[in-house]
């Protein structure tokens, strides 16, 4: 009874256990379908290689398809050959499919252009077999060209040039080829016989010393040395006058010693008028020359005004003022100059231009036209009554309405009446004549009120030395007086 | 008498195929399965089968001029999940079944290849992938997909000797990049042990009967125990773990079950100790070794001899009337297997309880 319960029990767990599966089998579908749905993209996996026995075979090489080879004996085919193109080829699969800017090719440039420049060499060493030293030479210039640092291109054009007498050449091209390798026992040799050529005996014989150096037992340049010897001894004086027989080194040209003395001779010859007044020869000036210096060591000082002034030619400037420029221009090319150096110069400066104007003589005073070239000398006469008055004396006054026309100010008005006042004997044309101008000028009745009382007295003095002196009549004098409002 | 714990073997679904099938493989991370058979006109096909609430629907049918007879997913990525196919001819391909073309066919074998087995596809450091075949024509080939024409490996018989035919291949110890190992199951009995990294044979025996099927219990793992089963209803399971240099491995063999021949023994994904063995009379048998209490023991000269385990056997059911040549576990859910038979069906099985074992 029990048993038979039991195996009741059994199965239906069986089948509830089963019934639990069978969902979850459902719900695993689903949810696999899901999944592979998902799947995608690359499965990377780090393999290892294909079993040892095929990694001891040689890697399988391409075979290459053999283009089909031409019979020496088919003519039209050889017809159709492109030759240039089938260069191209070989060249392409020489260089490989490289880009010409990787750095790989840039090697790979230089090694062609070197292989050029080897078979230029070629080309040009059996030219010298057959004595073409001008086409060898050319040969040798094309290597050169493409090869740059090759000494053997150069002692070889030498040895051509040498072959050719153009001896300065060959020396140059050895030299050449000596800076690139200086141990180069041919290019000495080649030079040293250029230099013997050249008369310069005791440089050929320091390259012939330094070719037994390097070749103790080369009896070629042990024969040419004891020759040039030989030589030496003969001429010895000689030679040593000779500037091309001092010994130069390897990067040294003689060149600058032999035009040395030319430089002298030029010097000598004589200059030319206009030469000399360049330079300031003969003549008692000291010339500024332009100094040249970067902005950072310049002077910090604000630039000083030079009035220039017009100097004929062959005409003297007085001493004090080429003093003065002297000083200025220290003052400048000295970066550090002290403050009462400074101040000293600038007073000076002043005394110089009074000194000077002083000095003007009346000839070389003008006239003046209108108010400004007067207002410009009569600013610069400031100071000196004496010359006003003498700058006035020129002005004819019946020209100073015009001149002035209505640019009159009282303050200079002032100042022209005390300039007359102070000389009022020196007038030639006369004082009054002066005075009556003045009322002519446009305005003047303005000017007069605005007369300072020791104006009105100085002409008020004048009118009186006018009446004494110059006779003038009382009519005059009392208009006058009216004019200006005294 | 049953056990409350006993696992129970149910058929989900029967499928009748009007032609004769040979192999099964479960789609690797899908709910899907191929079959692979014969019509009776004599060309191959390959079908794809969806499992869907209790029904299988057909989705793909590839047909070809030869019969195929064995396939394996063992050499392919779970994203690629490409077929190795071995036919009658003797011709091995691999199938890229979303485009329904073949990405690598090679005819090596001069005659039908019985068995085939894949590995490295999608385990990582266990070496390269691989496929094995063994063929009628007597010889062993193991394949790199990535080499085309020409096997990585050949065993063959020295000249003189009689070929034998294969009739069962597998992998194995492949724990590393380096090692890998082939079994292979002739006609006559004989079982040899092929070691690919020091290409040599590495021990063979004789089970008296042809052997039909070889499985290692694990392909991944330093070789733990395999399993080959014979014709008259045996099979043998043998310790791998202790080589005894006289007496080899230690062996455990069944010939309880008056069943015919033994077709196929698989071991579950899950479990390594447990394995299912499906025989001529369309009998599946349920198995679990159990360990001894020493796997190996040291004899008097010093040297390790191996002490074989015990068989229980935990369910068997006939599920078939004809043998049962083919069955599958399925890598991704715990007891569920197709199954294919002489009887022209293909079922979806299924195994409860396997989790309390």
């Amino acid at each position: 009874m029990d048993k038979a319960f039991e195996i009741q029990k059994n199965a239906r767990d069986n089948v509830k256990s089963l019934q639990t599966y069978l969902t979850d089998l459902q719900n695993w579908e689903s949810e696999m379908k899901r999944k592979e749905a998902a799947l995608n993209g690359n499965f990377e996996q780090d393999l290892p290689p294909v079993r040892s026995k095929t990694r001891k075979e040689r890697p399988i090489q391409v075979k290459k398809k053999q283009p089909n080879r031409i019979s020496s004996s088919d003519y039209s085919s050889w017809e159709k050959f492109d030759v240039d193109k089938a260069c191209e080829e070989v060249d392409m699969a020489a260089k490989g499919p490289m880009s010409l800017d990787s750095k790989q090719s840039e090697k790979e440039k230089q090694d062609k252009l070197r292989e050029e420049a080897q078979y230029e060499k070629e080309r040009g060493n059996t030219f010298v077999k057959q004595e073409k030293w001008d086409d060898a030479i050319s040969c040798y210039n094309r290597a050169i060209e493409l090869v740059k640092n090759d000494a053997i291109y150069y002692a070889n054009r030498g040895l051509c040039y040498l072959k050719k007498e153009s001896l300065h050449q060959a020396e140059k091209d050895c030299t050449e080829a000596l800076k690139l390798d200086s141990t180069y026992v041919k290019a000495l040799q080649r030079r040293a016989t250029a230099r013997e050529k050249l008369g310069s005996l005791r440089s050929a014989s320091a390259d012939l010393y330094e070719v037994l150096k390097l070749e103790p037992n080369n009896v070629a340049a042990r024969k040419q040395l004891e020759t040039i010897k030989a030589r030496m001894g003969t001429k010895g004086s000689k030679s040593k006058s000779s500037p091309l027989s001092t010994p130069t080194l390897e990067s040294k040209s003689i060149i600058p010693i032999d035009s040395k003395p030319k430089v002298v001779e030029i010097s000598s010859v004589e200059s030319t008028p206009q030469e000399k007044w360049r330079t300031g020869v003969g003549e008692n000036i000291t010339v500024i020359k332009t100094v040249k210096k970067p902005p950072h060591l310049r002077s910090k000082r604000a630039l000083k005004h030079i009035t220039i002034q017009e100097i004929p030619l062959g005409c003297t400037v007085p001493k004090v003022e080429a003093k003065t420029i002297d000083n200025l221009a220290q003052g400048d090319t000295n970066n550090n100059s002290d403050e009462t150096k400074d101040c000293a110069l600038s007073a000076k400066g002043d005394n110089i231009e009074i000194n000077s104007n002083e000095i003007k003589s009346m000839d070389k005073m003008v006239p003046p036209v209108n108010s400004v070239q007067f207002m410009n000398e009569w600013k610069c006469l400031k100071g000196s009554v004496e010359a006003r008055s003498n700058y006035l004396n020129i002005i004819d006054p019946t020209n100073i309405p015009s001149i002035f026309a209505n640019a009159l100010e009282s303050d200079v008005l002032s100042e022209l009446l005390s300039a007359l006042y102070e000389y009022k004997d020196r007038y030639t044309r006369g004082l009054s004549l002066y005075l009556q101008a003045f009322t002519r000028v446009k305005r003047f009745s303005a000017l007069a009120m605005f007369l300072a009382d020791n104006d009105k007295l100085l002409v008020n003095k004048m009118l009186v030395h006018c009446k004494t002196k110059e006779g003038l009549s009382d009519d005059v004098i009392n208009e006058l007086k009216n004019k200006y409002e005294l | 008498m049953e056990h409350q714990d006993t696992p129970q073997i149910i058929t989900h679904i029967e499928h009748n195929l009007n032609h004769s099938i040979f192999d099964c493989k479960w789609i690797p991370c899908s709910a899907k399965f191929v079959v692979i058979g014969c019509l009776p006109n004599g060309s191959g096909t390959i079908e794809i089968f969806e499992i869907t609430s209790g029904e299988v629907n057909k989705i793909k049918d590839i047909e070809r001029p030869n019969s195929y007879k064995c396939g394996t997913f063992g050499a392919s990525s779970d994203i690629e999940r490409r077929l190795a196919t071995g036919d009658f001819k003797g011709t091995l391909e691999i199938w890229d079944l979303e485009k329904t073309c073949q990405v690598y066919i090679t005819k090596e074998h001069s005659d039908i290849i019985n068995s085939i087995d894949g590995m490295g596809g999608n385990t990582m450091n266990c070496g390269a992938p691989e496929i094995v075949t063994g063929s009628r024509d007597g010889t062993v080939k193991v394949w790199d997909p990535r080499q085309r024409g020409k096997p990585v490996a050949n065993m063959q018989p020295m000249k003189g000797e009689t070929k034998r035919d294969c009739w069962a291949v597998a992998f194995g110890n492949s724990f590393n990049d380096a090692e890998r190992i082939v079994v292979a199951g002739y006609d006559n009995g004989d079982l040899k042990m092929f070691d690919l990294r020091t290409m040599s044979l590495r021990w063979e025996c004789n089970l008296r009967n042809g052997v039909c099927y070889v499985e290692f219990d694990r392909k991944d793992i330093p070789m733990n125990k395999l399993v080959a089963t014979t014709l008259e209803g045996k099979f043998h399971v043998f310790d791998l773990r202790t080589q005894n240099p006289t007496k080899g491995f230690a062996q455990v063999l069944d010939n309880s079950t008056k069943s015919g021949t033994v077709w196929v023994s698989r071991h579950l994904p899950q479990n390594r100790d447990i394995f299912v063995t499906c025989a001529g009379n369309g009998q599946a048998s349920l198995w679990k070794y159990e360990y001894p209490e020493q796997r190996f023991h040291v004899d008097g000269e010093g040297v390790a001899v191996g002490v074989p385990g015990k068989l229980k056997q935990l369910q068997r059911m006939v599920i078939s009337s004809q043998p049962i040549n083919a069955l599958d576990w399925n890598r991704d859910h715990l007891g569920l297997a197709v199954a294919t038979a002489y009887d022209q069906y293909v079922r979806v099985l299924v195994t409860t309880k396997l989790n309390l074992h």
